[in-house]
């Protein structure tokens, strides 16, 4: 019985597309990341999110749709992929509107703060 | 993620602001799930299978039932000695109070006799010559 990988991540994110436009320029979203990391805002945006997923409650709902989805396939079949799958587009839409509100505050903040 | 390449060029703070908030969520839902599976896969989910779960805690109960040192007041707090003893947490021997002669159970005793040697009628400041001396001196 051949025997699944439990996490199957696929390749990086090629580069091709940007070699066909310009020479390893890095694009802005990449920059930006760069930037959030290495200030460390990045983790700081990391746990407000996570705590404020939890303080709602969703980080509980999310468990149980995984939970359902493993009883459901069986707790030896399932991959993480499998899980990440299920619960992505419920878990992107039931973002309560004022986390997603704050979030989005705080990420332009910092945006303009590292523009200018 | 795949984005056009406009937005690459874009300097659309809305567009790249909502594109760094999904790659956080999107991180955070990997934890969550990589979280539950590792639960899953280890077995530490006890309440995974429903009925594996119902058949538990039926059978906790019903061992909880037959046990012997069960009395009706406390929760399952009884301690069984060396002798295999079992001591209920509420010492429920009754006696007569030496001070005021009532009857009075062993595990009230302290409380009682608290207030029954502090007072006749009031809870605890006990009026004797030395009290009231301090109270006409202020």
């Amino acid at each position: 019985m051949s025997r699944r990988h439990s996490v199957n991540r696929p390749p990086t994110p090629d580069v091709q597309d940007d070699d066909d436009d310009r020479a390893k320029e890095p694009t802005l979203v990449e920059i930006v990341n760069i930037k959030l990391i290495e200030s460390g805002e990045k983790e700081r945006l990391m746990e407000l999110v996570r705590e404020r997923l939890v303080e709602c409650g969703w980080k509980d709902e999310m468990r149980a749709l995984c939970r359902a989805f493993i009883k459901k396939n069986g707790r030896d079949n399932v991959t993480v992929d499998d899980l990440v799958r299920a619960i992505t587009p419920k878990g992107r839409a039931s973002i309560p509107d004022s986390v997603k509100a704050e979030l989005l505050q705080k990420i332009r903040t910092f945006l303009v703060s590292v523009a200018y | 993620m795949s984005m056009p390449k406009e937005n690459d060029m874009s300097s659309d703070f809305e567009q790249l602001s909502f594109d760094v908030f999904r790659d956080l969520l999107d991180s955070i839902i990997v934890d969550v799930a990589s979280e539950s599976h590792r639960i899953a896969r280890l077995g530490l989910d006890r309440n995974l299978d429903k009925e594996e779960e119902e058949l538990r805690l039926s059978a906790e109960a019903r061992a909880r039932a037959s046990d012997p040192s069960q009395s009706g007041e406390a929760n399952a707090k009884y301690v069984v000695d060396i002798f295999g003893q079992t001591h209920p947490p509420v010492a429920s021997e009754i006696f007569n109070c030496m001070n005021c002669g009532r009857s009075i159970m062993a595990g009230r005793f302290a409380p009682h006799l608290e207030k029954c040697m502090g007072k006749g009628r009031k809870a605890r400041p006990r009026t004797t010559r030395s009290t009231t001396a301090a109270q006409n001196r202020s």
